[in-house]
């Protein structure tokens, strides 16, 4: 037998034998687009809902008949003791391969981030085919009716979820959080994790029925779920979500309607364009502070206020600076005396900076966290009142 | 050796008889071979042969070495008593091109190959008369080859004409044409081109050799030759370039090429090759180098796609959805929704489709070809994917893939290409990524290892020549063209500071 036939030979039975191994059809595949995680009735088990892709019915005609239902999502929920269990009961009814590389979105249900989010966290980045950009919300719905429910613009849920966090940065009310977000913050020694809190609103107004108003359910992403080590204590509203994002990510701008000085009932609006933030630990006698600084450049984008603008800007400034240091303080309240864990990544910055003092407090750093003094200082400037001069009020 | 061997290489005698004999004994009778008896001196009795085939001799050429015979003969002999076959060449004979051989074998040769052999009863050697001239196809545009600038004149299948083309374009007198016969019966005219001092020695020395140790009854076309010299005669890649375009090979040898020039076909080869040349085209060149150096990426762009596309796409679809971002793997599900065979099996069966729609449509005569390719893309492209037999985006994937194959502009490397295309078709439906990288990989270490006459095929990318470097990806302007390819022996090809300014304005005078 020459080497080339005993190559040939060798091809074949790897191509016969072991050939397709993990071969799969993408037509084959039972595509999730989002999965929810709610405790089971009894409060013992999970049930894992997954939100599951219709190809043919997502992407409309594409030259083939598809014969579809006219319906994107196919939702189907199982129940099990953790969540492999309910995962592979999913699979007595799917038809086709549950495959997760496609998942964009995991939300979890109040009840089910209370009772800890550590087997979620392991299961989901243990899976081989999960993408750590998967986003993470709390929802507090049944995150079963979250996931399933047909949304907004687009024609899958789980990807207005998607665009909500690609977007979120506009109103920067809620974290970024995916997969490896979370883990890391789950995994830190020094912080608690914080994640998205996503829910169902009726905003969306039917095109069939429009007197009847906003009757559509929409998601809304706004204000964040906090934790501490893997259960949820309570949510942060949208506000001190706000401020809590400027310490675990950068912020791209922001839009805050003011006061105009002097009078209540008008309104003035500013972007923030630029800003500087830094939160810098200080170590005096032993004794930990924080000093979080901001200073920030603003335009003028919206001038409701009556009177001149040269006059108001200044005082709008001051608006502005006190608006933001009430938004600091009130979240650091929150953080310290309401739960009491620190969920601002504050630790690492510790531990970053004095390394060797931050090794003798390491373990008491959760009860030294609520005590600790922390600064704000916020420095704002108006930089771009825009060409016009007056205000749009007489 | 045979009995007619023998004769073949024996001597002309002095008597025409004897020497008639042995020329009926080894050509009999064609119907196209014309003897032609004359007598020179009716006094002296000296009696003549014209041997000449129809078909391959211009009459004019005959009418004027009868002319001269005929006519002048007897004034000649009336000065002298004898004449030799020098002088009867000298004195006698008009035509332009005339020899004296003394083997019969060449005679014959020369008779089968259009030449007219005339033999004079008392000379004891034959006098071989150019009188080629058979009806050929007249010098024009290649038809394998076609740019949009650039000189239309492509070869013909008749060597001399070829190159006579080629001294057009190269008056250099270091430009040297050998001649030499290929082919035990077909003697086919191979000629070697090249500049000597420009052409590394060893270079030329390598190709004469090899060609001299083919040992083929016939030689109908170069693609005989191709595959008797070249270097790696198993690989599935071409190492000697083949082309219609005398701007091609005459760029080629003021490199320091060499070219083989066949009779009878149009395709004159080129000698060593370079993989990246495939990639190349002639108007590169004549357009301005930016534009050049566009298109040529553009074309590295097309090797890609053509090579690579379908099996990447067979490989996502079948083994690494989530190497596909998400709508598009959405899109391509709700495709392939209706579509009953696996990815792998679709790819290949387009695949065949479309190679066979090529096929037809180049067999097929001029006017039904165009049909074929119609009815061929209104299956292809509407009835099968509304019957559900493939999805909409393989057939763009195979149609791009196909369209990017004929940006290659030569013919044998674009054939190649596509058939290495479906080993890793399969290879990637098979083993998935893996299967697609160790197939590639396979190929590009075997197109490593290749040389063509003694030069790295992948030069001058793998090894790396830093100074060839300003031909590969771009084409860099002409006046940066300071030096030749380092194939070359002579390498200077101009001296620096060759570009273009605008004239110094003159200082204004005072006045």
């Amino acid at each position: 037998m020459s080497a080339l036939r005993r190559i040939g030979c060798a091809l074949l039975a790897l191509a016969l034998f072991a050939g397709c191994a993990g071969k799969q059809e993408i037509s084959e595949l039972a595509i999730v687009t989002g999965v929810g995680l709610d405790l089971t009735d009894d409060g013992e088990g999970v049930r894992v809902t997954a939100q599951i892709v219709r190809a043919a019915d997502a992407r409309g005609q594409t030259g083939a008949p598809a014969g579809g239902t006219g319906e994107p999502i196919y939702s189907v929920s199982a129940e099990g003791d953790t969540i492999f269990a309910a995962i592979r009961n999913l699979a007595r009814i799917s038809s086709r391969r549950v495959y997760w590389a496609h998942n964009f979105v995991i939300a979890m249900s109040e009840e089910y981030a209370r009772e800890g989010i550590s087997d979620m966290v392991d299961f989901f980045t243990r899976n081989h085919e999960l993408r750590m950009e998967t986003w993470v919300v709390v929802t507090p719905d049944r995150a079963e009716e979250f996931i399933s429910t047909r949304t907004g613009i687009e024609i899958l849920p789980g990807e207005s979820v998607e665009k909500l966090f690609w977007y979120s940065d506009i109103v920067g009310e809620a974290p970024q959080t995916n997969m490896m977000n979370v883990e890391e913050m789950l995994l830190s020694d020094t912080t608690h994790p914080m994640i998205a809190r996503a829910a169902l609103r009726k905003a969306g107004i039917s095109n069939k029925k429009p007197e009847k108003g906003a009757s559509v359910n929409q998601a809304e992403l706004s204000g964040a779920a906090v934790f501490k080590k893997d259960r949820m204590v309570g949510w942060l509203k949208p506000g001190e979500a706000r401020a809590a994002v400027f310490f675990i990510q950068d912020v791209e701008s922001l839009i805050l309607p003011l006061a105009c000085p002097g009078e209540e009932k008008h309104k003035a609006t500013v972007e923030l364009q630029e800003h500087r933030f830094n939160v810098k630990p200080a170590l005096k006698n032993g004794e930990i502070s924080f000093l979080v600084s901001m200073d920030a450049d603003a335009d003028l984008v919206e001038f409701g206020c009556d009177g001149p603008l040269e006059s108001a800007l200044p005082d709008i400034e001051k608006v502005l600076e006190k608006e933001l240091r009430q938004g600091f303080e009130s979240m650091l309240e929150v953080a310290q005396n309401d739960y009491q864990v620190d969920f601002l990544k504050l630790g690492d910055r510790v531990r970053n900076e004095y390394p060797v003092y931050w090794h003798r407090i390491e373990r008491r750093w959760d009860s030294i966290f609520p005590d600790v003094e922390i600064e704000v200082d916020v420095h704002a400037e108006i930089t771009s009142s825009v060409l016009k001069v007056r205000g749009g009020r007489k | 050796m045979t009995h007619q061997d023998q004769l073949l290489k024996s001597a002309y005698s002095d008597s025409l008889d004897e020497n008639v004999k042995t020329l009926d004994a080894l050509l009999d009778k064609s119907i196209d071979l014309i003897i032609r008896p004359l007598v020179l001196h009716k006094g002296k009795d000296i009696r003549a042969r014209c041997y000449f085939t129809d078909g391959l001799v211009k009459a004019l050429e005959i009418d004027t070495i009868l002319t001269g015979l005929m006519a002048f003969t007897e004034d000649v002999f009336k000065e002298r008593e004898e004449l030799t076959g020098k002088e009867l060449m000298e004195r006698l004979l008009l035509n332009f091109s005339v020899r004296i051989t003394h083997e019969i074998g060449e005679g014959i040769t020369a008779i089968l190959s259009g030449d007219t052999l005339l033999l004079v009863d008392g000379i004891g050697a034959g006098l071989i008369v150019g009188t080629r001239g058979w009806d050929m196809r007249s010098v024009s545009e290649p038809a394998t080859e076609t740019v949009v600038r650039g000189p239309r004149d492509g070869f013909t299948e008749n060597i001399r004409t070829n190159t006579g083309i080629m001294r057009r374009r190269i008056r250099d007198p270091n430009l040297r044409i050998e001649g030499m016969q290929i082919g035990t019966r077909s003697k086919t005219d191979v000629n070697i081109a090249y500049i000597k001092d420009i052409a590394k020695e060893e270079l030329v020395e390598e190709v004469r050799s090899r060609l001299k140790s083919i040992k083929i009854d016939a030689v109908l076309e170069s693609g005989y030759i191709e595959e008797l010299i070249e270097d790696s005669p198993k690989s599935i890649f071409v190492t000697i370039q083949s082309t219609e375009r005398p701007d091609k090979v005459a760029a080629a040898i003021l490199e320091g090429r060499v070219a083989v020039f066949v009779d009878n076909t149009p395709f004159v080869l080129v000698m060593p090759t370079y993989f990246w040349e495939y990639v190349q085209a002639a108007d590169d060149y004549y357009s301005r180098y930016w534009v050049g150096s566009f298109f040529r990426q553009i074309r590295y762009f097309c090797f890609l796609l053509s090579l690579t596309l379908t099996p990447i796409y067979v490989m996502l679809v079948s083994f690494h959805h989530e190497m596909i971002p998400t709508e598009l793997a959405l899109t391509i599900a709700s495709g392939r929704a209706v579509v009953p065979f696996p990815v792998l099996l679709e790819a290949l069966m387009m695949e065949i489709a479309f190679e066979l729609m090529r096929e037809a449509g180049l067999r097929m005569p001029k006017p039904i070809g165009q049909a074929v390719s119609i009815v061929g893309s209104l299956i292809i492209g509407q009835a099968a994917v509304q019957a559900g037999l493939v999805s909409p985006f393989m057939v763009i994937v195979v149609a791009v893939t196909g369209i990017a194959s004929f940006a290659i502009p030569n013919y044998p490397a674009s054939f190649s290409i596509r058939l290495v295309r479906f080993p890793l078709i399969i290879a990637a439906g098979f083993f998935g990524l893996l299967g697609f990288a160790v197939f590639l990989f396979g190929f590009m270490i075997h197109a490593l290892s290749l040389r063509s006459f003694g030069e790295p095929y992948l030069a001058p990318a793998a090894p790396f020549r830093p100074r060839d470097q300003k031909d590969l990806l771009a084409r860099m302007p002409w006046w940066s063209y300071e030096k030749r390819p380092s194939m070359a022996q002579d390498r200077r090809r101009q001296p620096s500071g060759t570009k273009p300014k605008p004239p110094r304005p003159e200082p204004p005078q005072p006045t």
